[in-house]
């Protein structure tokens, strides 16, 4: 039965892929693919070795028709089993990464989003790594649209300045009087310098040391800011992650050692949000 | 995927320290996310431990701050290993924080020298834990494996 040997194929390239020999667990992962194409699993193994030899776009397909075969399971399924798409929080986690380095931004943080909402759900242990895929997400796409912003100001600053040349040439021109001439010339001068120096003072503003960030957006265990902050049965708030993983270790409250389950643990919804609005303003806190 | 809080959390655990220590308190080294030193000084007149520095060697591993980490005293020519009925005279400390059971993942390598600090200034009694002499002569153990017996949390 082919299934069988597909199976055997992916054990292998799993073997292959956990020696770092990234290559030949692909090519043992395509095999197993060509002799079971329809289960879901597989592209998942073959996206995650493809993402080591950086082939996004080939990371891209798998985990999309990864995640096409799963969606056509879970309907014909019966009712009761597993949710769509609880296994492959994997796949969007995968098509977060390989968007990122093709500057995809905003897919990148939305497929994080959603990989972190599935891994959050079913408390997976992959929810740190998660986490901080979503971070490094939300960075890099502030980054970039800082420097877009920074290069169109430059930009405005330019078209200013001609603005203001052409008009003093203007005046120039209509002007056969030397003194009143140089008169006009000192004032255009004068004017640019000013708008020059206004640029400048914001662009400097924007380079000097930044602050930390404030405490109630910092995560107590991690030190990250928060992207799922969770309240514990004190109105304490920590990264859902992070209090997940000390409770799994010790269930007990960081603070007063009270006891305290991942069942007691509530969602902080205004207080994600403020976070979420600090990190689309300050990117940067993301490595404070 | 493993988590990987430490390197992070220690980063900017080092980041804020050098900003800035409570007094008493001085980083030495901080090479690497494995292993710090830190200087501490007691800050009142306790006759016990007056103009001394004492040098504390942290280790970290890589589940840091889920897992408490390994803080012992180190001795060298001019910082000896302080006299508490806590702290053997090999430089291992018997506190409760630094214990799998005790320790909280709030808890930091600034808090963890504070705490010390005033286990430190608490403290009138010239002695080391019962038994210091034979403990420090069999010990092979590292301090995480070593089931402390708190024998007396009033000290």
């Amino acid at each position: 039965m082919s299934g069988q040997s597909s199976i055997a194929l992916k054990e292998e390239g799993n073997r292959h892929f956990q020696k770092g020999d990234y290559v030949a667990a692909e090519a043992l992962y395509t095999k197993a693919i060509l002799s079971d194409p329809t289960n879901p699993l597989l592209y998942t193994n073959r996206a995650m070795a493809r993402l080591k030899m950086s082939r996004w776009d080939s990371v891209i397909e798998d985990c999309e028709e990864c995640l096409r075969l799963s969606s056509l399971s879970s309907s014909s399924s019966t009712p009761g089993s597993k949710a769509p798409g609880s296994k492959n929080f994997k796949a969007l986690y995968y098509l977060s990464q390989a968007h990122l380095p093709l500057k995809n931004y905003d897919q990148a943080v939305s497929y994080a989003l959603e990989a972190h909402k599935i891994c959050a759900e079913t408390h997976d242990k992959s929810l740190a790594a998660v986490t901080s895929q979503v971070l490094k997400c939300k960075k890099e796409r502030w980054e970039h649209r800082e420097k877009l912003r920074r290069r169109e100001e430059q930009e405005l600053e330019g078209e200013v300045v001609e603005i203001l040349r052409g008009e003093m040439e203007g005046l120039l021109k209509g002007s056969d009087d030397e003194a009143e001439k140089k008169e006009t010339e000192k004032m255009y001068e004068d004017k640019i310098e000013r708008i020059r120096a206004a640029f400048e003072r914001a662009r400097e503003k924007e380079n000097q040391r930044r602050p930390n960030p404030p405490d109630w957006a910092i995560d107590d265990i991690s030190f990250q800011v928060m992207v799922d902050p969770v309240m514990t049965k004190t109105g304490k708030s920590y990264e859902r992650a992070s209090i997940e993983e000390h409770l799994r270790r010790s269930e007990t409250d960081p603070l007063t050692r009270a006891p305290l389950t991942i069942k007691d643990l509530m969602p902080n919804i205004d207080l994600k949000h403020a976070c979420e609005e600090f990190l689309n303003e300050n990117g940067w806190a993301v490595d404070w | 995927m493993p988590v990987q809080f430490a390197a992070k959390r220690l980063g900017k655990e080092l980041n804020k320290i050098q900003n800035g220590l409570p007094p008493g308190i001085e980083l030495v080294s901080a090479d690497n996310l494995e292993e710090w030193l830190l200087d501490i000084r007691v800050l009142d007149n306790n006759p016990l431990y007056l103009n001394e520095t004492y040098r504390l060697k942290f280790r970290f591993s890589q589940s840091y701050p889920i897992e408490p980490p390994e803080v012992v005293f180190v001795k060298q020519a001019d910082r000896p290993i302080p006299i508490h009925p806590h702290i053997y005279s090999n430089g291992i400390i018997c506190l409760d924080l630094l214990g799998q059971q005790g320790w909280s993942p709030v808890q930091s390598v600034e808090s963890v020298c504070m705490s010390l600090q005033s286990m430190l200034t608490g403290n009138t009694k010239n002695e080391r834990p019962p038994g210091d002499e034979e403990f420090v002569r069999g010990n092979k153990q590292r301090p995480k494996d070593i089931e402390f017996y708190y024998h007396d949390n009033t000290v």
